[in-house]
């Protein structure tokens, strides 16, 4: 199990050296200055000594190997460097944004999990029937459905014409605590939406699968009833797939919230991303793609530990 | 047409509309996009303006046609790019394997690391706003779902027999590929294909309602969205069109990838459900009221019955006794419906097959008869793991992979004891120690996994006995064994039934070695029906039928002096022959068998046999 573990954050560190590094030259190989976009105003050219200065004080001129020691460098000792538009600390604003974001995510993959793991078991136990017909197709409709249509649609419908919520915003939990968890209801239902598409689904098809196996005519030819043959064999087993599934689409969520964030502008992190890459701060960017890959990363290897735990199977395979 | 085909009419219908109408836009009587009427903003529909104006007045109706031309082409076009890029690189990934394996599939499936949106946002920024570097960022981002697909593809053609020939007489790889391999891929290409359309919209109209996508004042869904987020108060209607339109045609394309997915691989579509689990959903058995038992009554008697899958006959009118204390053996081929007999006796058939006539009466432990046949589910579900019970073939698949051995057995005891903590706890012991599991105290936390298949199939056995049970069906619970181990559970089973000698047994088999071993009486079935029955010894040494006369002549034990096998195979359920159902392989055949089915006849007072020249037999 150990060796497991240890082998995967292996492979993980690797993955997130990669990416690092895929980000670091794209923004530095691609054309545009920084130095000359942050200068700039509006149509006004930027004072050509003025450029020269800024991109010596950003370290710029340096050959790009010895840039990428140094932001590698930094990056192992935690710093990030300083952003190119106020000087401030990249990783500051990161710790600051990061939480609002996974609070986000965490809430909808709650209200997701809750209610797609029952619903897409009652829709695999009444498989090809009415009620399997109906959850199918909202999943496949809330599937097609963008985050940014559902998000505009439940505002005009809940802030708009029956005014129970507010449009959107954020107020920070210790000051509000009851404000927070309103403004964060809408966000987080419109993300758990299409998670919960994904999860109904997925469990349905696990379900059925697991139905088929032998084990659970052995659980039925034991005498158990209904109820403890669901949970203990056919949920228990179905929701190993289930779980790795959710893993995956979280991950996803981590830098796939743009949209959500901006609809109802919850100042996340990726919303901040969007602004960093149009500012071209190219110490933001790295940091903040890194930070999201480094969770990404990390919460597949958490999904594949989970895993491991929970079908006993899977470390003596390794 | 098959079912499968005729589900993509819809689907496939509504896309070749939408992209008629998309292809069509500049031959329409559309209004002009941009065309401004300040005066008229937010005007509701009209016989003019279909579905209303704008914010600056333009028509809603022809800008969102406009608009999916321009949602469809990016889309589309990706997906083209991305097919091509993707497919060229898992071909050469595929095919090569090795360092080039290295540069193109896994090389592609970096960009799956990280979050899609995210990616297609990076390029968009580096290289501004419009359509060409939307289509970019897209293909980018598809490229390693294709590349994927068809790796995954070109692996499992690339060891077929056909292309290993074509290399071998000296082809050059590339004609291979493009020859062979590639009409074996386009299936999941096109699945992929349509499943890429869908999502590349939902990426292109994301980016266009942020502001990064497509440029205005060129149409585009999201954009339209976007503004008339800004103008909800004032026309919520501005809002709904442009989201309609764009679900829409994003549930179309992925309603059109489920069912080419499902018609091009049939065997993707997933058996339905499990009826038990629906109580009302079975026809309403009526409650069978309890009869007392007559003193002198069979532990089990079967008779006349029937087994069918919808109008498909399996078993037919198999009679059966099993009295207290006696094993019977069941023997046949493979499809001889043996398996099937013991599995209605629990009510675990397949949700497909049911019992379609005849009676398979119980007699309880509290001397009342039940008919097994009839029971509900929850009236069998009291019977099954308590009284009747059941050893499965495949241990290692009948055993809950995620929980231990000893918590499996628990449940068992607890679905009909009221027992728990120390007292249950002593039984799980006892049952493992009982069925010869060495170190007990050890191996009840072990999961399944972690026996060996002998330990396995103890276990099994110990879930069967657990309480004590009157009636134990084996089904073939010694063929996946090891023989070392097969004469293990052997003795296991004598044991057990030494050790309660009430306990009657079912032992299905397709050995007839094993039967002379452990069985009292045998009973022979053979396409689905009893063709002979006595006493194991008796049968053994004057078989009543050709069918078990030709058994025991093709067992090595028998002690025959060649060993013959039997010609001809099982005749399938959909074709069975009218008259005797061994005739067309019996060497005793006359024309009487090929006409007439035989009747069970009764050679002495104890046997029954099912041939009209079992006197000739032996």
């Amino acid at each position: 199990m150990l060796r497991y573990i240890a082998f995967r954050s292996l492979v993980a560190l690797f993955l997130v050296w990669v990416v690092v590094t895929i980000v670091f030259l794209l923004l530095h190989l691609i054309p545009g200055d920084p130095a000359e976009l942050l200068l700039s105003t509006g149509n006004v050219a930027a004072d050509p000594q003025a450029v020269a200065a800024l991109r010596e004080q950003m370290g710029l001129n340096a050959p790009l190997w010895q840039q990428y020691l140094d932001h590698m460098a930094g990056v192992l000792t935690g710093d990030l460097g300083a952003s190119f538009r106020d000087g401030a600390p990249v990783i500051e604003q990161i710790a600051l944004r990061l939480p609002r974001t996974l609070e986000v995510i965490l809430a909808a993959s709650l209200i997701a999990t809750g209610i797609g793991v029952p619903l897409g078991t009652y829709a695999a136990i009444r498989a090809d029937g009415k009620a399997d017909a109906v959850i199918s197709f909202f999943a496949s409709a809330s599937l097609s459905t963008p985050v940014f249509v559902v998000g505009s649609v439940v505002i005009l419908i809940f802030a708009q014409e029956l005014k129970w919520l507010p449009a959107g915003g954020f107020v920070p939990f210790s000051e509000d605590p009851v404000e927070h968890f309103k403004l964060l209801l809408m966000p987080a239902g419109t993300v758990a939406l299409s998670l919960l598409a994904v999860i109904t689904r997925m469990s349905r098809a696990s379900v059925l699968e697991v139905l088929q196996r032998d084990y659970v005519r052995t659980a039925r030819a034991k005498g158990l009833s209904r109820a403890p043959i669901l949970r203990r064999h056919v949920v228990r087993n179905a929701l190993i797939p289930v779980l790795t599934v959710l893993g995956l689409e979280m991950g996803t969520l981590i830098g796939g919230t743009v949209l959500v964030e901006f609809v109802f502008n919850w100042p996340g992190l990726s919303g901040y991303l969007v602004s960093a890459v149009d500012a071209r701060d190219y110490p933001e960017v790295v940091g903040i793609v890194m930070t999201i890959s480094v969770l990404f990363v990390f919460l597949n290897l958490v999904v594949d530990v989970v895993n491991a735990m929970l079908d006993p199977r899977i470390s003596l395979v390794r | 047409m098959k079912a499968s085909t005729r589900k993509l009419i819809l689907p496939g219908t509504i896309v070749a509309l939408i992209i008629a109408t998309v292809i069509l836009a500049p031959v329409l009587p559309l209004q002009d996009t941009r065309g401004m009427d300040i005066p008229h903003r937010f005007a509701g529909p009209s016989a003019a303006h279909w579905l209303g104006q704008d914010e600056f007045g333009r028509d809603v109706l022809s800008r969102l046609i406009w608009g999916g031309r321009a949602s469809l082409f990016i889309a589309v076009g990706s997906a083209v790019l991305a097919a091509i890029a993707g497919t060229a690189l898992g071909l050469l990934g595929g095919y090569f394997r090795g360092a080039v394996e290295l540069f193109t599939v896994r090389a592609a499936e970096i960009i799956l690391c990280l979050p899609p949106l995210l990616l297609a946002l990076l390029v968009v920024t580096i290289l501004g706003a419009g359509t060409w570097p939307l289509i970019l960022a897209l293909t980018i981002l598809y490229t390693p779902n294709y590349a994927r697909v068809v790796y995954a593809a070109t692996q499992q053609v690339r060891g077929l027999d056909f292309v290993t020939a074509q290399r071998a007489m000296g082809t050059h790889p590339l004609k291979i590929l493009v020859r062979t391999i590639l009409p074996n891929v386009l299936p999941p290409l096109l699945v992929q294909m349509s499943l890429v359309v869908a999502s590349a919209m939902v990426i292109e109209s994301g980016l266009s309602f942020l502001g990064l996508g497509v440029v205005p004042p060129t149409p585009s869904w999201g954009l339209m969205i976007r503004a008339a987020r800004g103008a909800m108060e004032v026309a919520p209607l501005l809002l709904v069109w442009p989201s309609l339109a764009l679900a829409g045609t994003i549930l179309t394309f992925n309603l059109l990838c489920d069912r080419l997915q499902s018609a091009l691989d049939p065997r993707a579509v997933t058996a339905g459900g499990a009826l038990w689990l629906r109580p009302r959903s079975r026809e309403a058995k009526k409650p069978v009221t309890p009869v007392a038992a007559p003193a002198e009554a069979p532990l089990l008697e079967i008779s006349d019955m029937s087994i069918a899958v919808h109008d498909m006959e399996l078993v037919r009118r198999v009679s059966l006794t099993v009295r207290p204390g006696e094993t019977v053996a069941l023997v046949g081929e493979s499809g001889s419906g043996k398996t099937l007999t013991g599995l209605a006796m629990t009510g675990l058939l397949p949700d497909t097959l049911r019992v379609t006539g005849g009676s398979a009466v119980y007699t309880t432990r509290d001397g009342t008869a039940v008919d097994l046949a009839k029971l509900d589910e929850e009236g069998i579900r009291k019977l099954r793991g308590d009284e009747i019970s059941m050893v499965f073939q495949d241990a290692a698949a009948s055993l809950n992979p995620v929980l231990r051995i000893g918590d499996q057995l628990g449940e068992a005891i607890q679905a009909h004891h009221q027992i728990s903590g120390e007292a249950l706890q002593k039984r799980i012991l006892d049952l493992l120690r009982h069925v010869g599991i060495p170190d007990p105290e050890r191996r009840h936390r072990a999961y399944p996994h972690e026996l060996s298949g002998g330990q396995r199939q103890r276990a099994m056995i110990a879930l069967a006995v657990a309480n004590n049970p009157r009636l134990l069906i084996a089904d073939e619970p010694t063929t996946a064994l090891d023989p070392t181990i097969q004469a293990q559970i052997l003795q296991l089973f004598a044991q057990l039934k030494k050790d309660t000698p009430g306990m009657g047994m079912i032992f299905v088999t397709h050995d007839l070695a094993v039967v002379a071993e452990i069985a009292d009486r045998v009973t022979v079935m053979y396409a689905g029906e009893v063709v002979e029955e006595g006493p194991v010894a008796e049968v053994f040494a004057r078989p009543r039928h050709p069918y078990t006369a030709a058994l025991i002549s093709s067992v090595p034990e028998s002690g025959a002096e060649r060993l013959t096998a039997i010609p001809g195979t099982v005749p399938s359920p959909r074709n069975m022959p009218t008259g005797c159902r061994f005739a067309p392989r019996c060497g005793f055949a006359t024309a009487e068998c090929e006409s007439r089915s035989p009747k069970a006849e009764h050679p002495a007072a104890d046997r029954v046999t099912r041939c009209f020249r079992w006197e000739n037999v032996t």
